[in-house]
């Protein structure tokens, strides 16, 4: 690991004036994703900045209107939060498929939405154009069985492996960040961004720039996420499917749904063909197969991963027809 | 015989246990690997000027002269080593991952950075990763390893009975290569007293340690000692010197201070040994009565450039049933990679799985139920040697297994069974056979003062459960109990320590213990035996190289049994493979400690289902090397993956083996655990899939809906 | 940097060098080798300690971030060689169900399963299965680490 400079800080004024005077800084919250990166060489900040002691960012509140969450909230307490259980299924439910209890009691909210690729090629030594911009992409003409889908460009494939943001987006969340332009919120669907030709590039975060918290809009919506993955645990996903969607009272039909597929994209991926295709129909296993399907339509195939594709379209089919089952 | 809970437990749930890497001895450095980042070439360069100049770093060495650091040998080419090739001897690199540089350091951190901040230029050259790689080469093995032990087999008429057959089955099967990852890390603490060194790894055979150590020295064997009182782990991966130690031990002789060395799980995958690639095309005949006529079976197996690495699947899928012809062609093909090796099973996992495929589908050709076509195809004589087996007991195996799986129940058509919530539900079955070797062992017994007694021995602690089965013997022999016995193995202090693996262990140690014991109630106060293998065999022994007898013997040839019965359920809407349960019965001889062997049998289903369902390694062409070498890529089994594994044992005395009655168990328990599943999947879906591991991906989604009117009586799984 | 820890109930002053983990720290500097490393990324769990009383992964922690902290190893699990050599309830119900082979996963095993009870995510064997997913065992102990486990949490008040 290449030395760095580590400071504490115990405001979040003093965070960000560390990071403005230290620069290039890193903000260091469970480590998870930091810490490894930096042992494999992959991330190199000259300054870690350790946001864990700050309390502004451990709060948790529900009100009528909204969930808040904040970045510095462990994985771990959201799953187990009473307000996530009884109101916010979904969150527990792609929390608890991520890691392990260990890692989530480590790993932020925050820390967790900005999660790197898994891409082995990104976390090896060969050419990426994402660890190194203009180096090459060894996935291209390589293995690229754990690639991207959708979303991805002639630069990079790398998916965005995240579960929550795949849920969060499907909730329709939106996260405030604080910078040294002060603090701003944009919708959770405008923070990843796809690699394009700049595939170093993750998020749509300003230089400096920390997320502070999630909100969360309360709904009454069905939802359920589905993850497909190489084992029944600890694993990232192949493919993956968070769905929420309400019902007409009286037909059955869907009235309303959100559909975002995880695991498949550069950035948690959501569908509002299908979401509109899906309108008015009913909810029964012909319809949710016929969407996935639709919801992968556009997918590509490339050498070896036309069966995520395929894992794709189960998993959405999957998800939507097990938030059709909850009861309201 | 008495059972005993495992005796090593309280050490181990206490954390005391002290395995390879847990010393920190005064004055201690930490050594880190640079490694090759190119498959197949010559070094032009290694820039060290950076990592030199880091603070708290004591050594770079990209280099070692001749003179100093000898050539290394190969385990199976009656030497000591993982691999022929000595990385930091000369200019060449053979594969992806192979050393560069040896760093030194005062701390772990710093050794890291050093090796890190390594960089080399590189004359690359074309190079072959896989079976169908171009630059690959194919050698027979049979020619280019002349000697009995690597020859084919043939018996019968196999070309004349295939072309009389009725029925005829021709498959070919493909079997990934897979790593052991033992949990423990490869790793070592070496220290020298004066002229003496003193080793601490966790190793299968400490003995090839210290020869390999001495030969590629200069030094005598006994200037050496190797401790291995506890493995994490080894299954085949820690069975010979690793390339390593002699840097290593060199470096510290430098330094003038002890240096502890614990490989990155990265490079524990490039540079230990792991289960080649192989192919196999499976031709099966029967007859009108279904009885098996005619096999031959074919294999294409991953070897080094630098090593042949022998195959040897013939051995145990000519002896699964009684069948009058049969004949193997074994090739080698040659790949830039280290050299392959020992992993649990090493011919009989691939071998088993690709012929008990073939053979479950001539079952369903001829219309037979697999469990009777099995029978029906039983044995009691070796037909490699006309032998008979000392004891073989697969058809009770089959039998029992059957009535405790409830198989009756089975419906014989494929791909026509539900359960409630329209999962389809799948049984299979498939057998093992494994060779029951031994290796010379000797033991000493004395009674201390306190009472206790002591049990010095050959042999080494895997996690197999050794020492509890020593202790088992003595509380039984003496009538004294668990606590008063003492078990120190794995050291060369008490014994030359040969080779522990190929489920030898049990069977080579026991023997040996049993003759002291007997000394010793004749009044003895100390004494030592053998287990009666021969002089010669016991001066290779001796020496620290591999010594196996068997599995034919003079009058007789003598395997491991076992039958597996494996239930899948694949989810309707998303193809979920789950496998609710599994039952095996195994024919290991005498069961030498209860407790112990239901955990190994446990243990070798969890490999045979990681290996069917999940484990594999994988390999960019144009790289080399493989890019899923970590843990969270190279997917082993979670507790999540397991549901419930019933064990059962026939636990009949072996009459002829050995004066134990124990045949080897470690590794039969896991030969037969792929092939049903997969025959399990057939019979789940129709589909025959004959290349592992078996994904969702090669599963139709949508089973079939549920029934709307009554349930039709899918069974629930009972696990 | 100078950090305090208190480890198994001792505090202690140390100099660290901020990459460094908390496992290395545990293993080489106070030799508290029971915690084990098998792979050093998260991917394994050998190295699961409690800080401040909950299950992490000590090679994820940096050391500098368990300052100030509480940290519990294997080697400080109440009742281990207690006045009468007992054994806490957990380890010998880990004995009892002959819940590993080589033993070099079980520390992290129980350190583990210590909070996978605390939690309350041992009410089922299916509960257990997965919140102990995050240990691997490559002997593959786990129908007896879930047996141990589940006559463990049902022995709790």
């Amino acid at each position: 690991m290449y030395p760095f400079e580590y400071r504490r800080a115990s405001t979040l004024e003093q965070a960000l004036r560390m990071s403005a005077d230290l620069a290039p800084a890193a903000f260091l919250a469970g480590g998870t994703t930091l810490y490894d990166l930096m042992k494999l060489g992959v991330e190199r900040p000259v300054t870690v900045i350790d946001v864990n002691r700050i309390p502004e960012l451990s709060h948790l509140r529900l009100s009528r209107s909204a969930l808040v969450i904040g970045s510095g909230v462990r994985m771990s307490d959201l799953a187990d939060a009473r307000e996530v259980r009884e109101s916010f299924p979904i969150i527990r439910e792609a929390l608890l498929a991520g890691a392990t209890a260990q890692i989530r009691n480590m790993a932020s909210i925050g820390g967790n939405l900005l999660q790197r690729t898994r891409c082995t090629y990104f976390r090896g030594t060969h050419p990426c154009n994402k660890r190194v911009p203009g180096s090459g992409c060894s996935a291209r003409e390589g293995i690229d069985e754990g690639q991207a889908v959708l979303g991805g460009s002639e630069h990079c494939t790398a998916v965005y492996p995240g579960d929550l943001a795949t849920a969060l987006l499907a909730l329709d969340a939106a996260v405030d960040v604080l910078g040294p332009d002060g603090a701003r919120s944009l919708a959770l669907a405008d923070l990843h961004r796809a690699p394009g030709d700049r595939p170093e590039q993750d998020h749509t975060l300003r230089p400096g720039e920390l997320i502070t918290a999630v909100r969360v809009p309360a709904t009454r919506m069905r939802q359920a996420y589905t993850k497909l993955r190489p084992r029944e645990s600890y694993s990232f996903a192949w493919a993956s499917a968070a769905v929420t969607l309400s019902l007409h009272p009286d037909t059955a039909t869907i009235e309303q749904s959100r559909v975002v597929l995880g695991g498949l994209a550069t950035r948690p991926w959501r569908v509002r063909a299908v979401e509109d295709w899906l309108h008015g129909r009913p909810l029964v296993e012909a319809v949710a197969l016929e969407a996935g399907r639709l919801a992968l339509r556009d997918a590509e195939a490339g050498r070896h991963k036309a069966f995520r594709i395929d894992l794709g379209t189960r998993a959405v089919a999957d998800a939507l027809l097990r938030a059709g089952e909850q009861h309201e | 015989m008495s059972d005993v809970l495992r005796v090593d437990a309280r050490e181990k749930v206490t954390g005391k246990a002290r395995y390879g890497a847990d010393r920190t001895p005064e004055g201690l450095l930490h050594a880190a690997f640079a490694t090759a980042t190119i498959a197949r070439g010559r070094i032009v360069e290694v820039d060290t000027a950076e990592s030199e100049a880091l603070a708290g770093v004591v050594s770079v060495t990209t280099r070692f002269g001749e003179d100093e650091l000898g050539p290394p040998s190969f385990v199976m080419g009656g030497g000591y080593g993982t691999q022929s090739l000595q990385p930091l001897r000369g200019d060449r690199i053979a594969h992806r991952g192979q050393p560069i540089a040896l760093v030194l350091a005062e701390n772990p951190v710093v050794a890291n950075h050093a090796a890190e901040l390594i960089t080399a230029t590189y004359e690359p050259e074309a190079h072959a990763s896989h079976l169908d790689a171009d630059q690959a080469e194919t050698l027979l093995q049979r020619e280019a390893i002349p000697i009995p032990f690597a020859d084919d087999l043939t018996f019968g008429d196999a070309e004349t009975d295939m072309a009389a057959a009725q029925t005829v089955v021709d498959a070919t099967y493909e079997h990934p290569a897979q790593n052991a990852t033992p949990l423990e890390l490869l790793s070592a603490v070496v220290q020298w007293h004066e002229d003496r060194l003193l080793i601490h790894e966790g190793t299968q055979n400490a003995g090839a340690l210290r020869n390999g150590l001495a030969r590629q020295l200069n030094l005598d064997p006994q200037q050496i000692e190797v401790r291995s009182r506890y493995l994490g782990g080894a299954f085949g991966q820690r069975n010979a010197q690793h390339p390593y130690l002699a840097p290593l031990v060199l470096a510290a002789r430098r330094a003038g201070r002890p240096v502890k060395l614990v490989l990155t799980r990265q490079q524990t995958f490039h540079q230990a040994s792991f289960r080649p690639q192989t192919r196999h095309r499976i031709t099966l005949g029967a007859d009108a009565t279904g009885r098996m006529t005619a096999a031959v079976h074919e294999i294409d197996q991953q070897t080094s450039r630098h090593d042949l690495f022998p195959g040897g699947y013939a051995k145990v899928t000519s002896r699964l049933y009684g069948i009058p012809s049969y004949r193997s062609r074994q090739r080698l093909v040659r790949n830039d990679i280290q050299t392959p090796g020992y992993v649990r099973a090493p011919f009989e996992q691939p071998g088993v799985w690709a012929f008990e495929s073939a053979v479950d589908e001539l079952a369903a050709r001829v219309g037979a139920d697999p469990v009777a076509f099995r029978l029906a195809n039983d044995t009691s004589h070796d037909p490699v040697s006309g032998l008979p087996f000392s004891s073989r007991h697969l058809g009770e195996c089959l039998r029992r297994g059957a009535q405790a799986f409830g198989w009756e129940q089975r419906p014989l058509a494929p791909g026509d069974w539900t359960d409630d919530e329209g999962n389809r539900i799948g049984w299979g079955v498939a057998v093992g056979a494994y060779p029951a070797n031994v290796t010379p062992a000797r033991a000493r017994v004395r009674v201390e003062p306190d009472g206790t007694v002591l049990v010095e021995t050959d042999g080494h602690e895997m996690g197999q459960g050794l020492t509890s089965a020593v202790t088992s013997l003595v509380t039984r022999e003496l009538g004294i109990p668990a606590e008063q016995v003492r078990v120190r193995l794995g050291d060369t202090r008490v014994g030359a320590q040969p080779l522990t693996a190929g489920s030898w262990g049990t069977a080579s140690t026991l023997p040996a213990v049993q003759a002291a014991l007997e000394q010793l109630k004749a009044g003895e106060s100390g004494a030592e035996a053998g287990n009666g293998l021969p002089t010669a065999l016991a001066d290779r022994a001796a020496n620290g190289l591999v010594a196996a007898a068997g599995p034919v013997y003079g009058e007789f040839a003598a395997f491991s049994f076992i039958a597996h019965f494996v239930e899948v359920r694949l989810e309707r809407v998303t193809g979920r493979i789950r496998v609710p349960r599994v039952l095996s019965v195994a024919d290991c001889g005498r069961v030498a400690n209860r407790v112990t062997a239901a955990s190994q049998v446990r243990g070798g289903v969890v490999w045979g289902l990681g290996a069917a369902l999940r484990e594999h390694l994988v390999t960019d062409p144009r790289l080399g090397g493989f890019l899923n070498a970590s843990l969270e890529e190279y997917p082993i089994s979670v507790n999540a993956d397991i549901c419930a594994i019933d064990v059962d044992f026939v636990d009949r005395p072996d009459p002829l083996l050995n004066s134990s009655g124990v045949k080897g168990l470690g590794e039969v328990a896991m030969v037969g655990v792929a092939p049903a599943v997969t025959n399990a999947i057939w019979h789940a879906t129709g589909q025959r899939l004959r290349k592992l591991p078996i994904t969702i991906a090669d599963l139709p989604a949508g089973g079939r809906r549920p029934p709307s009117g009554p349930s039709t009586g899918g069974s629930r799984p009972t696990g | 940097m100078q950090i305090k820890v208190t480890v198994n109930a001792e505090p202690t002053l140390m100099d660290v060098d901020p990459r460094e983990s908390l496992l290395d720290v545990l293993r080489e500097r106070l030799q508290l080798t029971g915690t084990k490393k098998g792979c050093d990324h998260g991917h394994c769990g050998a190295c699961t300690v409690h800080l401040d009383g909950r299950r992490v992964l000590s090679c994820l922690t940096p050391a500098v971030q368990a300052d100030d902290t509480t940290v519990a190893t294997i080697e400080g699990i109440e009742g281990i060689e207690g006045p009468d050599g007992e054994l806490h309830p957990l380890q010998e119900a880990f004995v009892r169900n002959d819940a590993l082979q080589c033993g070099y996963c079980t520390p992290g095993q129980i350190m583990s399963a210590l909070a996978c009870v605390a939690e309350g995510n041992a009410g089922s064997d299916e509960d257990i299965r997965e919140f102990m997913s995050g240990n691997l065992c490559r002997c593959g102990a786990y129908v007896g680490i879930v047996a141990a486990i589940r006559s463990y949490a049902a022995g709790q008040p």
